[in-house]
């Protein structure tokens, strides 16, 4: 038995490659409880908290490979904001900045195919410079963004004409997968009280759920599961809910994994002593 | 509030650095410190050489992660100046363009400084952009030349658990070190030796034992307890409905 | 003069520019002049910054091909991609305003650059797992209460756990919402005291990775 103590790593990743592939195939529908951050999140971006004509800021902080933990979760967020009759701006720090908002042009569809560009939605790209890029987005955005991603000038598009500073912008939804959040959290909200909330991989959770709980954060989405959630919140299932019962499946194998690394590690210190 | 806080901190420190100059320093040891002559050690007797890098998360415009990035540097002059007394090649890998002239002549200082210039090759440093070929580059390094021992100190993202645990695939020794709470779990999971958190930024300190700047962290301690009094005081006072405290702390 | 552009140049630089942002930060948030003038130009340095490395990489593999070191071919490969995309990448900006409107470097970068990254991003799952079963082992009291949180923690997340029984659930979310947080509290207040003790060092000259080694002694 003390074997178990020493398994190949080899055999795991074959395991759970298995594994994960087979709730694809044969989906199980194990019920998902709803948590107050995400509850909150969802609260803040709908209902009484977002009037007709508020301009929010939508960050892309993630790159493709984070497209099943951030995508979901920024597509609801998306459409509740637009359905409130909100207008976004979206901005991506990533090299693949396009591709994800192409997949959100996709994802979001009957809701940005109802919307008008220009009017309740733009795009101004790619943005560079880290933290010093987004405590000027604050206080100047013509001078990060002249112009949208299309090369129209600001002065140009409608919703931006009376849009230049954090004064004009009612909230922030930064989705990352590291540091975006905290140059908002410190550069916006701290800064100038803009409320924000995070939809961020499940390696955030850690640092995020803190900040909702101080009130930096109005709500927090954490990974895949947060996504899930929120699709559930909106009533329109997708990619996030999909892919729960994969999630579940390599939780449990970690644990499994976990509990026979224990008993082999018992099994060797019985014949040791 | 935090303006005035920081002014004293910064008082406070001065005073310990610059003014009170009877008081001998002491700060505990960093096992993760103390390792990494083991580490070159190691390297030396099996013919391998020594892997240092700072992770892509901390360009030094950033306010949170360049100064991890900066204290890694520092880290790794000492590291290079051990190599170069032990004769021990050393493979510096950065993601971080704007760190690259930084590394480039700290390795060249310390080579100098060990009476060895000529022993400093440029090519030792690997400039790799962007995570994913940054990632695919250091685990391929590692298939290939199969370092004895992995330094992983700086701000990392995602890349700290693959590359911990690529290192300890192929049996290095890891010594590792950020100021990251979202990768600081993974770092400790996969490497020998940790720095956490404000360790990495007095860590320069500690090998240095320069009088100065362990004033410095005798100051910052001395404004941690103040911290941690404040704290007690207000939970206190808190709890009997009074908030006198976080209404000062928010002003 | 080189020891004084290297020290006291850059000694005076570092202290004005944090004395004008720190000011202004906090004194003078709605305007921010020096500040937003500093910023813009620590964006354009950045920026620079990547065509240094850029700069530097084209020199370090051209050596590499010209010499014919050992995998010179790849560094050929590199060469030639950097040239390739550099080119297609000017074609679409100059022509249209967007770079992804080129035919060619729309395709290499949406079916080889893209697909190639998000390969690297699922690994972490394969290598988390290998790190879970080779790090959680009860070799202590601390290291058995640390697993037993952890799974805990793991199962809570897991629809599948809460299916299995609700208490993993209502545990798990207490260490994610009370137990972890005053750590994580903790870490990041020490780590801000000791990054600002950093940076106090390093305007008085005494950090040496912030002056590449040329700080006082």
């Amino acid at each position: 038995m003390s074997f178990l103590a020493n398994i190949d790593r080899r055999v795991f990743y074959w395991i759970l490659f298995i594994a994960l592939m087979v709730p694809f195939l044969n989906p199980i529908g194990f019920p998902i409880k709803i948590a107050e951050n995400t509850r909150d999140l969802y609260e803040g971006i709908t209902g009484d908290s977002v009037e007709p004509g508020d301009v929010w800021i939508i960050n892309f902080g993630y790159g493709v490979s984070a497209w099943s933990e951030c995508h979901p979760g920024v597509t609801v967020c998306a459409k509740a904001l637009l359905r409130e009759g909100a207008h976004i701006i979206l901005i991506g720090p990533h090299t693949d900045y396009e591709l994800t908002y192409n997949h959100l042009l996709e994802t979001a569809k009957e809701d940005f195919d109802a919307a008008e560009y220009g009017v309740d939605w733009v795009f101004l790209g790619y943005i560079t410079g880290q933290e010093a890029a987004i405590a000027q987005l604050a206080s100047n955005m013509r001078s990060v963004y002249p112009t949208d991603h299309f090369g129209t000038p600001l002065d140009d598009i409608p919703m931006m004409q009376n849009v230049n500073t954090w004064h004009d912008v009612s909230g922030v939804l930064s989705s990352d997968t590291g540091d975006w959040g905290g140059y908002f959290l410190t550069m916006w909200q701290e800064a100038y009280g803009v409320p924000m909330a995070q939809i961020g991989i499940a390696m955030l959770g850690s640092t995020g759920i803190p900040r909702w709980l101080a009130g930096n954060y109005f709500g927090m989405s954490v990974g895949s599961r947060g996504g899930a959630e929120l699709e559930m919140l909106i009533g329109e299932p997708g990619d996030a809910i999909i892919a729960m019962d994969s999630i579940s499946v390599s939780h449990l194998l970690i644990v499994i994994a976990v509990i026979l690394a224990n008993v082999g590690l018992l099994v060797e210190r019985g014949r040791g002593s | 509030m935090t303006f005035i806080l920081m002014i004293l901190t910064f008082i406070v420190m001065y005073y310990y650095m610059a003014i009170n100059k009877e008081e001998e320093y002491h700060i505990r040891t960093m096992p993760a410190m103390t390792a990494i002559p083991e580490a070159v050690g190691r390297a030396a007797e099996m013919g391998k050489p020594v892997f240092w890098t700072p992770g892509i998360a901390g360009p030094l415009s950033d306010s949170t992660q360049g100064p991890q990035t900066l204290a890694a540097i520092s880290i790794l002059e000492y590291v290079t100046e051990e190599c170069a007394k032990a004769g021990v090649e050393l493979a510096a890998y950065c993601p971080l363009s704007d760190a690259i002239p930084l590394v480039e002549e700290t390795m060249r200082t310390a080579y100098l400084r060990q009476g060895k210039p000529e022993e400093f090759n440029v090519e030792q440093i690997v400039f790799i952009e962007g995570q994913s070929a940054y990632l695919s580059g250091t685990l391929g390094y590692f298939q290939r030349a199969r370092p004895a021992s992995n330094i992983l100190m700086g701000g990392f993202y995602y890349e700290a658990v693959v590359i911990g645990e690529a290192g300890n695939t192929i049996g290095a020794m890891q010594i590792g070190g950020t100021n990251n709470t979202h990768q600081m779990p993974f770092l400790v999971a996969t490497c020998d030796y940790m720095l956490l958190a404000e360790e990495l930024f007095a860590a320069g300190a500690a090998i240095s034992r320069n009088r100065d700047m362990l004033g410095s962290i005798k100051g910052e301690d001395i404004m941690k307890l103040l911290l941690v009094a404040l704290t007690g005081v207000g939970f206190l006072l808190g709890a009997a409905g009074i908030t006198v405290i976080a209404d000062i702390l928010g002003w | 003069m080189s020891q004084i552009l290297k020290r006291e140049v850059v000694y005076a630089i570092t202290g004005i520019v944090t004395i004008l942002m720190l000011v202004e930060y906090f004194f003078f948030p709605e305007s921010q002049t020096w500040a937003e003038m500093i910023r813009t130009w620590g964006i354009i340095i950045y920026n620079i910054s990547l065509g240094l490395g850029a700069v530097r990489l084209s020199m370090a593999h051209s050596m590499s091909v010209q010499r014919r070191r050992e995998n010179w071919q790849y560094s050929a490969v590199l060469l030639v991609a950097l040239v390739v995309m550099t080119l297609t990448g000017l074609a679409g900006y100059f022509t249209t305003g967007l770079q992804t409107s080129n035919v060619i470097y729309n395709w290499l970068f949406v079916n080889v650059y893209t697909p190639l990254g998000a390969t690297l991003y699922p690994i972490t799952g394969f290598y988390i797992f290998s790190a879970a079963y080779r790090a959680f082992r009860a070799r202590n009291v601390d290291a058995a209460l640390m697993l037993i949180a952890g799974c805990f923690v793991i199962l809570s997340n897991a629809p599948a756990g809460e299916a299995i029984w609700v208490g993993f659930a209502t545990i798990g979310e207490w260490f994610r919402f009370t137990g972890q947080v005053p750590g994580m509290r903790t870490f990041a207040l020490v780590g801000t005291l000791g990054m600002i003790a950093y940076g106090f060092r390093a305007l008085l000259g005494k950090e040496r990775g912030f002056y590449a080694g040329g700080g006082e002694e």
